[in-house]
């Protein structure tokens, strides 16, 4: 299982709003465990998605240069599961940011409904706030992260006149 | 990789109470990108551990009456440490409420004496067959899925002695 | 508009029982933050956020909870912070009721100068300057 819980970006407007999309297949061999037939996105990793995207738009909105963790979510509201076939829609709205971390309001839809909403704080973790020590450089968004980022060509997706954010 | 994210039960309290164990080993391949030079567990991989554990709360309080258990909020989930490979994390789920359809819990995770991840959540339960009575069969093999996974992980022992304790008639 | 220092108290009372997950009656004016309702430091910054956004203002780093002082080692001997950092202390949170700390400023007790009164505190002083 690879750790990648969304796969492209849609719309991105830096330090304000991203939307990226996630399918899901039954290729996905986790979903055969959860569960053996009858095959459910986990909402952990519903969460995880949204994470990504705001991870992603708050790295962004200081050139990445600090380690971007998930420190809290305030709350996590599912109205609905997914299946195999489904695209959830994430969008990640950027409320706060400064040195020591970051405030996203999150909403997950799918076929434009309500699926979920995800609000979550990020911190940005340097040596000092844990007891493990910490690699030296980014962690987080490091050389296979700028192969990624770049992959999203996140700078061609502000959002057209009329679009919805 | 399998999404199970318990390795042992350690503790069960029928209506109350559960403690299991989930060691993280490098062999889990999402390590490889979580993160490359700094393998450690994902966050929501702790919740979902929890969300798992307190699941096995609600089997065992239910006599596994319903197939599909899943997250419905999770609430002021917050990370204090790190899990690198080679640790387990021990999780303490306590129910505040248990019903037929749903339940509510408050969890705490850790390593050692090291507090980890903590988080109150509330669960959702039901059979596919009240929607779709074509389903009851999957409901059926969900179950008995079920039912042999928490043998495995030790469950069924621990639900046998909770049981003689409550009726040592038994 | 005016808002009144009770109207201030509920709306705290609202952020801390979001933020901490803590009872309504846990929520007193001498409650203590991390002590009495169990914050950790993460809390503090979704506090802080939360706060800014229910009374529309901006916390610029280290104005509410001085995290710079009471972290720098320069203001700590033996277990207790020195008469610099307490004056330093002291002036960088009018809105904390010190007490006698200044007599035996054992860092254990530093927590205790964080309560649920000192955001009521702080709140009501940045409202009236605005």
């Amino acid at each position: 299982m690879r750790w990648f819980w969304i796969d492209k970006f849609v719309q991105f407007e830096p330090g304000k709003h991203a939307r990226a999309v996630k399918n899901v297949s039954q290729a996905e061999e986790h979903l055969h465990d959860h569960f053996p037939g009858y095959p459910i996105m986990p909402a952990s990793l519903v969460i995880e998605g949204m994470a990504q995207t705001a991870g992603i738009l708050v790295g962004h909105a200081r050139d990445f240069k600090e380690n971007v963790i998930l420190a809290k979510v305030q709350q996590a509201t599912f109205h609905d599961v997914a299946r195999p076939g489904d695209q959830l829609v994430y969008d990640a709205h950027l409320e706060r940011i400064d040195e020591n971390g970051a405030s996203v309001r999150g909403s997950v839809t799918r076929d434009d409904k309500p699926f979920a909403e995800i609000d979550i704080i990020f911190s940005h973790v340097g040596e000092n706030q844990s007891e493990l020590d910490l690699p030296k450089k980014n962690f987080v968004f490091d050389r296979q992260f700028d192969v990624l980022v770049g992959g999203y060509q996140l700078d061609k997706l502000a959002p057209q006149p009329g679009q919805q954010s | 990789m399998r999404f199970i994210l318990v390795d042992r039960i350690l503790e069960l309290v029928p209506g109350q109470s559960i403690v299991t164990e989930k060691a993280l080993t490098l062999a889990e391949e999402y390590l490889g990108d979580h993160f490359p030079s700094f393998p450690v567990m994902p966050g929501v991989l702790m919740v979902e551990a929890m969300v798992q554990s307190a699941a096995w709360l609600v089997r065992a309080s239910t006599d596994f009456a319903a197939s599909i258990i899943v997250l419905k909020q999770a609430r002021n989930i917050s990370y204090k440490n790190f899990v690198p490979p080679g640790q387990v994390l021990t999780l303490s789920v306590q129910a505040r409420n248990i019903t037929r359809a749903e339940s509510e819990f408050v969890g705490q995770g850790r390593t050692g004496d090291r507090q980890v991840v903590k988080a109150r959540l509330a669960l959702t339960h039901c059979n596919l067959a009240e929607q779709d009575p074509a389903l009851a069969d999957v409901d059926r093999r969900v179950i008995e899925h079920q039912r042999q996974l928490f043998e495995l992980l030790g469950g069924s022992t621990l639900a046998r002695s909770a049981a003689t304790v409550r009726d040592p008639t038994r | 508009m005016a808002i009144s220092r009770d109207e201030i108290m509920t709306q705290v009372r609202e952020t801390l029982v979001d933020a901490l997950g803590v009872d309504d009656d846990e929520v007193t004016e001498e409650a203590t933050l991390t002590g009495d309702l169990g914050a950790e430091s993460i809390d503090f910054l979704d506090i802080v956020f939360r706060l800014e956004k229910s009374f529309n203002i901006k916390i610029p780093r280290g104005e509410l909870f001085p995290d710079d002082i009471l972290n720098n080692p320069e203001y700590v001997e033996n277990g207790k912070m020195t008469p610099a950092g307490v004056e330093k202390l002291k002036n960088a949170m009018p809105h904390a009721e010190f007490g006698d700390f200044g007599d035996d400023p054992d860092i254990n007790k530093m927590p205790d100068l964080f309560t649920v009164k000192t955001i009521v505190n702080y709140i009501e002083s940045k409202l009236a300057a605005a």
